[in-house]
């Protein structure tokens, strides 16, 4: 109790130096917490970029459609019919639904030619399903049977062409046959999402079926549900349910999206970048407590001197700097959660920071970008910190106290 | 390019259906070409001249042809070492600098090769017209100051073709192919060949100089120029191999 209390004294008497490496331990602390809150919103706001875009919470195809889902076949597809919606509509947090048709197709402006993706989309279902709404920078969507289409800013952008301009988009149809497609541009978008504002068409289904031959079918059908939290147990009853109706059909999560799992991969980047970080923080630490130690070597001779033990001497320090790793923890966690608390609230607009656009670089970010909480990584770091400044007081406390005392007294 | 041969034939090589208004059938008309135009096997140095708006480039190539496969090299200093090799229906790159070889595949096939008019897919095709297309011979024109058959061949029902519709413009006299004009299923007219120039080698008439225009885009030609072929030349086995091609 007496060396307990010796150390928590030895914290208050050097209370500069206490309160120095607690800083350095809650600014390591500070640093880690917000990074990791911003890659967290940004994966975040990955995640949402799929699913308001592009995915949405779950997709009905069949089972060989999703073996050759990348290039984007027109065989394997489905015919979304009166049953088909029916078990989709009970699923729980139904919202709505969207049949697609999805094509490899080579945009034309009579000049150049560029590879984008077409999506023969019923207008009112996308708009239903998707964000897009209020992401028209030019014009509105087509109506269904209307000779128009609907693309990025961005891909328009390359091409040099505006709202009323017209695009012949050459096709192959389900033979092979090349096929072409003449429309009026009738809106042009500007998403979150990069993909959709600089590869994709969409045009109405009516015409993107005839065009290329499929009959009414389509490649998917794509539900939209209250919220993504709920798409894994709807999806595994609409699989359930879907078995009675066709063993064919397969349900894909989306949270199962091969888009899903890059954001995944990189924010597995992000992490590694992180724990980098904190283990240069570890060794500033490290560092500063050895500092620390060396520099009370007279003080660690006077106490064995008087008689402590080797082992009392290892256990003050240690405790001494236990204490120390627990104050500046808990002062990084407060500046941590300050830090998150604004990011959260009021976001960070790299945008206007920076002047430009991020999404043009890939970056899946327009407006602003959110922090997340993520009250794990408090926890997890909190005792990183509290655990490095345990062990690292360990070996210079067992050194000095190992010297001679004269020694350790005239020690410069 | 061996491969651009094989399309020449193709353009020719059409199927037959009886015209009740002419004394020759259609089918007679396309087998009088291919005696003239189809290749059991050949080795073929040519040239391409691709004409994009103001930018003009040229590529020299030798092929290799036999059956329904084939293998080219590109000869011009800036392409020289890469080789296309057409087996069957598959297609192979091989760039010297990347080292590597690439399966061209999907929708790779329907770009320009080597920046050309002619699409990958164009090259792929090397079966028999007369197999895809229903043909009819639909006029007689003159054309290039010489008489033609006028043919028009709409595709098969089932059967995977590039082109829907493709029009024939074939020598009376000579039995050669003058012109073809190929389209979209919607109508669309998508590209033009022209012969302007054919000779008599070996007792047969041959395209020596054509034209293809990509008619979706404007001011773009690529020219196709046989500089020497010689037909059933002795081929190496092992030419067409996917060793070769390194």
């Amino acid at each position: 109790m007496f060396l307990t209390k010796l150390a928590f004294k030895n914290l208050v008497r050097h209370r500069n130096r206490t309160l120095i490496t607690a800083l350095i331990i809650a600014f390591a602390i500070f640093f880690f917490i917000l990074m990791d809150s911003l890659i967290g919103g940004m994966t975040e706001m990955s995640y949402e970029n799929i699913i308001e875009y592009e995915a949405s919470h779950l997709q009905v195809v069949s089972h060989e459609y999703r073996e050759e889902e990348d290039e984007l076949p027109l065989k394997n597809l489905l015919t979304v019919d009166e049953q088909l919606i029916g078990v989709v509509k009970r699923v729980a947090g139904y919202q709505a639904s969207l049949a697609e048709l999805n094509f490899q197709a080579r945009l034309n402006d009579g000049i150049n030619e560029l590879p984008v993706i077409g999506k023969g989309v019923n207008p009112d279902k996308l708009l239903d399903v998707f964000e897009l709404q209020d992401k028209f920078v030019e014009g509105s969507i087509f109506s269904s049977g209307e000779y128009k289409a609907v693309m990025g800013k961005r891909l328009a952008d390359l091409l040099k062409l505006k709202q009323g301009d017209y695009i012949t988009l050459l096709v192959k149809d389900k033979n092979e046959t090349f096929n072409t497609i003449d429309v009026e541009i009738s809106g042009l978008l500007h998403t979150g999402n990069p993909k959709v504002n600089s590869s994709i068409v969409y045009l109405p289904l009516n015409i993107a079926q005839q065009a290329l031959n499929v009959d009414n079918q389509v490649s998917k059908l794509i539900v939209r549900l209250e919220n993504k939290d709920l798409a894994e147990i709807s999806g595994h009853l609409l699989a359930e349910n879907l078995k009675t109706l066709d063993n064919n059909l397969e349900v894909i999560l989306w949270g199962d999206l091969e888009a899903v799992s890059v954001a995944g991969a990189k924010q597995m980047g992000n992490q590694m970048i992180l724990a980098i970080i904190l283990l240069i923080a570890a060794i500033a630490i490290i560092n500063t407590v050895i500092l620390a130690a060396l520099e009370r070597m007279k003080e660690i001779g006077m106490m064995k001197a008087m008689g402590l033990q080797r082992k009392e001497i290892i256990y003050t320090f240690v405790l001494e700097s236990t204490g120390i790793g627990m104050l500046g923890g808990l002062i990084g966690l407060l500046l941590g959660g300050i830090g998150v608390w604004i990011f959260s609230k009021y976001g960070i607009d790299w945008g206007a920071m920076i002047g430009m656009d991020m999404s043009a670089f890939g970056m899946p970010i327009i407006g602003k970008m959110y922090g997340v909480w993520n009250l794990g990584t408090f926890l997890l770091v909190f005792g990183f910190g509290v655990f490095v400044s345990l062990l690292s007081s360990i070996l210079p406390a067992y050194w000095a106290a190992s010297k001679d005392p004269v020694e350790a007294i005239y020690h410069q | 390019m061996k491969n651009i041969i094989l399309l020449f034939f193709c353009f020719f090589t059409v199927v037959v259906i009886i015209t009740p208004v002419s004394a020759i059938t259609a089918e007679e008309i396309i087998n009088q070409r291919d005696k003239n135009e189809y290749l059991e096997a050949a080795r073929v140095e040519s040239e391409m001249l691709i004409v994009n708006g103001n930018r003009k480039m040229s590529k020299t190539m030798e092929s290799f042809i036999e059956g329904n496969n084939a293998l080219s090299h590109f000869t011009n200093p800036r392409d020289r070492g890469t080789k296309f090799l057409k087996r069957g229906d598959d297609l192979w790159m091989f760039f010297p600098d990347a080292e590597d070889i690439v399966k061209i595949s999907g929708h790779m096939l329907n770009q320009g090769m080597m920046g050309s008019d002619f699409s990958y897919q164009d090259m792929m095709e090397s079966d028999k017209l007369t197999d895809l297309y229903n043909f009819e011979l639909i006029g007689e024109e003159e054309l290039h100051g010489r008489q033609c058959y006028v043919l028009e061949g709409i595709a098969k029902e089932n059967k995977e073709v590039s082109y829907y519709r493709r029009r024939s413009w074939i020598d009376k006299e000579r039995f050669i192919g003058l012109k073809e004009e190929l389209y979209a299923q919607s109508g669309r007219l998508l590209k033009i060949m022209n012969v302007n120039r054919v000779e008599q080698i070996d007792d047969r008439w041959y395209p020596i100089e054509s034209v293809m225009e990509n008619k979706l885009r404007k001011n773009t030609s690529t020219d196709f120029i046989i500089k020497s072929i010689e037909f059933n030349p002795g081929i190496p086995a092992g030419t067409f191999s996917l060793e070769n091609m390194q």
